[in-house]
């Protein structure tokens, strides 16, 4: 089959990848394709039917579905192309893709810059090490959302949930308006993984009982899921003794965390970070191979859609700029490094060309006033908690980089009580 | 099935079963083999090591000694023919000290007298210098170049699907029930199952761990088997690389210990246990369990974390209280056959025994089968194309004869739709089965994205609504119904 050759070409179309395509093409990149897998376009948010997106980008409260047509819409009207159904299976270097459909068969897309944006998977049973037996009935959250969301199955009739990540707070509730029964949510960590918001309208408002410090530690059940063993941790994340308890269920789903992938990246070299799992980028969205740009969940996993979205036009219009020849050289290198508080961040480091906004989460949760900031007074930001299920952000203007002195190689994010 | 006449009914489907059903297929006999499960394979030779042992471990004198390595060196001819991915990687057992290197010793002249070719002991730097992963305090090392690492799954389906293609047919979630005899009682003639009553002159015990049972039915109580649980960690194929060969340390009472081994796909695998249980179905893993793989895999090679793992499983060995094979028909009723208590090495021997038995066979029972050849006996079988790993035309190629391969099921394995169609055409009827056959699943998202998707085909492939499909066959299905009829069901009330 013959090749395609674009100017910007973009692996995935969930709202990282729509956004970024309609970045290159408002830059002024002339073609620019997104590559999908999927039947349809949208990512994730094609099975997220719940209200939430938008609150920055549009003002108002929207389904997934929903936040993702306006954006595709847009897309559509910038000229971006849509290719669906398509797996990009290699990566190279230089950023050209192998790609396959049933329509073209195996192709080669070669690009003048691509973008990555493939999002995450879930963490699966087996990761987190709980022994037991292994029957049907154990399904990470996003499975059972997108069986019961988008294929109309029902996964179970009593169900707990494990960890207390968004998409498990969600499920819960979804699980009771579905009519069945939801026993609990247990949390191995003494604090939620999720949003403070989907716990209050997803477990509170359903009277779901949500458990801290609480693990599953055996699974029951040959053929189909009978029961989970739950215990109690104490501070050293010991279980409690005594604290043993069997919880019957049929199903339970995992919340347990989600992991960027990329394969795509590693195969292509660009360097991966061991603590967020995605590819180590610059302010400019730029992985360590220059003509390759990524954005969204592959690079660090988000808690608004919206943030998503953002960075997307940003790493689109820079993968333009790059693939036109007009993308800044970098003015230095100046590291980020996370502080006492932070769990994962990204960009890893800035080269002083453009402003730039660092993510972080923190480890613990800080429960009262605090402040949020970089250092050698870059950036500072009061707020009246920060909590490992949400962002934080940390904006460096590019005048205060420029005015460094020249001994200055790092600058440290963080947040901290006041 | 009570009107159709079988020369032979094999019971289980396990490696052994499916050996010995492909080296009876080679012959004109009419032949059944019948697993309880609903997908193959389901017993010890689902959950067990993947090695295919050089032959050193056992006392010369004993079956296990006389079957090991000639059944090495058959799976090294077979293969080819048969499709089986086989990898030669060679084995190290490891010594610490000097108590180890008499050990050591003891296997070295055990391993010749049972005719292991390439045997040596080396020290531990030679050894680093070729896997500089493993522990610093190995000292010396006992060197089996013949030891290889093959796809457990596979080799049960290739027996299985080439003894199928020469006439051999397979009945699943078909239980053995009984033996019906004749009326003194002193020959088979049936095996009544919970499908019915196959009639037939022989049965041939495979049941693995419940091989004794199996016995008792016909009245043989020589034996009894224990079975004894094996539990493992599975990681993530970034560290299959981590070691090239796989690695043993001295072997105890309890058996060959803690291994570390690449998998035939670069995962790595560490474990096995050895917990005596009462139960002959528990394959859970343990906290306990998990901990002691993990620690015995340290001292082996020191970086491995649980960390790394995508998951666990276990597997139950069926020891024999005669420590050894089970092997040959009975004198009565005539017509019964044992294959029992086949533990370690008894993937490796497989082979060599289904050989073993069908010389007895041709010896004891000659009055009641007649072993002309099958003309038609064809001994090669394709499996169904690796997608994943065929060079960029070959992919290419597959895909514009049939667009179905271009279109990817599971993203962590790159198995395509064509693979998990041409599987269900091949026998899959469950999502186990599925993941058995092409992978699909058994990558380090374990089926979280393709799981619906291998749902939605089984479904429309096998005529079946979705809810029906199940996850290994029984009571294991994985969706209750509907959304919409669910609710007004009031099914979860
Ligand atoms: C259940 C759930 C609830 C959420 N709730 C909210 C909420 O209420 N509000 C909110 O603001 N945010 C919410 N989020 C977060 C938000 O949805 C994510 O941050 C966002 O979807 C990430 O976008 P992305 O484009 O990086 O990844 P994704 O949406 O995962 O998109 C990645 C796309 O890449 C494609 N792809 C991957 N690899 C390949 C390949 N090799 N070839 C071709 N295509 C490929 C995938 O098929 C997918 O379409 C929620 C997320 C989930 C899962
Ligand atoms: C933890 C562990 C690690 C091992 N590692 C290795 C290794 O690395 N190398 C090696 O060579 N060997 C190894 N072994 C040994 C090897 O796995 C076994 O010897 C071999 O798989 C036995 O095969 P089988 O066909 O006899 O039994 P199985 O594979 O157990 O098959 C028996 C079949 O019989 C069926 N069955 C039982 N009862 C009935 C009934 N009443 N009706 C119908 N069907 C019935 C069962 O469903 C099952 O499918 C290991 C074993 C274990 C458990």
């Amino acid at each position: 089959m013959s090749d395609i050759h674009v100017d910007v070409a973009v692996v995935g179309a969930g709202p990282a990848g729509v956004a970024a395509g309609i970045g290159a093409r408002e830059a002024g990149a002339g073609r620019v394709l997104v590559i999908e897998r999927d039947w349809d376009l949208g990512g994730i948010l094609q099975q997220c039917i719940h209200p939430g997106f938008g609150l920055h980008t549009f003002k108002e409260e929207l389904t997934g579905p929903e936040y993702m047509h306006r954006w595709i819409e847009r897309a559509r009207e910038a000229g971006v192309e849509f290719m669906t159904n398509s797996m990009v299976f290699g990566a190279h270097p230089d950023g050209s893709l192998d790609v396959m459909n049933p329509d073209r068969g195996v192709f080669r897309v070669t690009s003048g810059a691509t973008v990555l944006a493939m999002g995450c998977r879930e963490r699966p049973l087996g990761a987190i090490n709980i022994p037991g037996s292994r029957p049907a009935g154990i399904y990470t959250a996003g499975t059972a959302q997108r069986f019961v969301n988008m294929e109309g199955y029902m996964p179970g009739d009593r169900a707990v949930i494990l960890g207390s990540g968004d998409i498990g707070l969600i499920m819960a509730r979804r699980m009771i308006w579905e009519g069945a029964k939801v026993e609990a949510v247990f949390e191995i960590m003494p604090w939620a993984g999720g949003l403070r918001r989907n716990i209050a309208q997803c477990l509170d408002d359903y009277g779901i009982p949500f458990y801290l410090n609480h693990s599953v530690v055996r699974v029951h059940g040959h053929d189909r899921l009978e029961g989970v063993t739950v215990v109690e941790l104490d501070s050293d994340r010991r279980p409690v003794p005594g604290s043993e308890r069997f919880v019957p269920c049929d199903t339970m789903l995992l919340a347990v965390g989600l992991i960027p992938e990329n394969e795509l990246s590693r195969m292509a070299g660009a360097e991966i970070h061991p603590v967020t799992g995605g590819p180590i980028l610059n302010e400019l969205y730029q992985t360590t191979r220059p003509s390759i740009f990524a954005a969204g969940n592959v690079v660090i996993v988000y808690d608004l859609a919206d943030w998503v979205s953002q960075e997307g036009v940003a790493a689109g219009r820079n993968a333009a700029l790059y693939a036109a020849g007009a993308l800044p050289e970098p003015a230095r290198r100046l590291a980020i490094r996370g502080g006492k508080n932070v769990r994962l961040f990204s960009p890893h480091y800035v080269t002083g060309g453009a402003d730039a906004t660092v993510y972080f989460r923190v480890t613990r949760p800080i429960e009262k006033r605090c402040r949020v900031f970089a250092d050698h007074g870059l950036y500072e930001r009061r707020e009246r908690y920060a909590r490992p299920g949400e962002m934080n952000e940390v904006r460096l203007a590019r005048e205060a980089l420029a005015a460094l002195p020249d001994d200055v190689t790092e600058i440290v994010v963080d947040a901290e009580e006041v | 099935m009570t009107d159709k006449f079988y020369d032979i009914v094999v019971v289980g489907a396990g490696i052994v079963g499916a050996a010995l059903a492909r080296e009876l297929s080679a012959y004109d006999l009419k032949i059944a083999v019948i697993d309880r499960a609903a997908d193959i394979p389901s017993g010890a030779s689902r959950a067990n090591s993947a090695m295919i042992h050089a032959g050193y471990d056992d006392k010369p004198g004993t079956l296990k000694a006389a079957l090991c390595a000639r059944g090495n060196s058959l799976y090294r001819e077979l293969a080819g023919p048969l499709d089986i991915t086989l990898q030669n990687r060679g084995s190290y057992v490891c010594g610490f000290d000097d108590r180890d290197l008499k050990h050591l010793e003891i296997l070295l002249d055990q391993g010749r007298s049972n005719g292991v070719p390439g045997l040596e002991i080396i020290g531990g730097d030679e050894l680093r210098s070729a896997e500089p992963n493993v522990s610093p305090g190995i000292k010396y090392a006992l060197r089996a170049p013949t030891g290889c690492i093959v796809n457990n799954f596979e080799a049960v389906l290739a027996f299985m699907d080439n003894a199928q293609q020469n006439g051999a047919e397979l009945f699943l979630e078909t239980e053995l029930k009984g033996l019906a005899l004749s009326e003194d009682g002193g020959e088979v003639a049936g095996a009544i199952t919970s499908r019915g009553l196959f009639r037939t002159r022989c049965v041939v015990n495979a049941a693995g761990v419940d091989s004794d049972l199996v016995a008792r039915m016909a009245g043989d109580e020589s034996f009894s088997i224990s079975p004894t649980r094996g539990e493992y960690y599975i990681f993530d194929k970034n560290y299959g690389r981590l070691v090239h060969s796989f690695f043993f340390p001295c072997p105890t009472e309890k058996g060959k210990g803690i291994t570390v081994a690449p998998t035939a796909e670069n995962n790595l695998l560490v474990g096995p246990t050895s917990e005596v249980q009462e139960s002959r179905t528990d394959t859970s893993t343990t906290r306990r369990g998990l901990d002691d793989v993990a620690e015995g895999a340290r001292s082996l090679v020191p970086s491995i974390t649980p960390a790394m793992a995508i998951t666990t499983f276990s597997g139950l060995r069926a020891s024999a209280d005669t420590g050894d094979f089970v092997i040959g028909p009975l004198d009565s009723p005539r017509g019964f056959v044992n294959v029992a208590g086949i533990k370690s090495p008894g993937f490796t021997s497989a082979p060599s025994i289904a050989r073993r038995v069908v010389e007895m066979m041709k010896d004891a029972l000659s009055d009641r089968l007649t072993f002309a050849p099958n003309v038609s006996f064809v001994p090669e079988r394709r499996h169904i194309p690796r997608f994943e790993s065929l060079p960029a035309e070959e992919k290419a190629r597959l895909a514009a004869e049939d667009p179905r391969y271009a279109q990817i099921v599971c993203r962590c394995e790159t198995v395509t739709e064509a693979q998990i169609v041409e599987a269900i055409r091949r026998g899959a009827r469950t999502v186990a089965a599925v993941k058995i056959w092409t992978r699909a699943g058994a990558g380090r998202c374990q089926g979280g994205f393709c799981g619906p998707r291998v749902v939605a085909i089984l479904a429309r492939e096998l005529g079946i609504p979705p809810e029906e499909v199940t996850r290994h066959g029984g009571h294991s299905r994985l969706l209750v119904g509907r959304t919409k009829d669910y609710w007004f069901k009031g099914a979860g009330r």
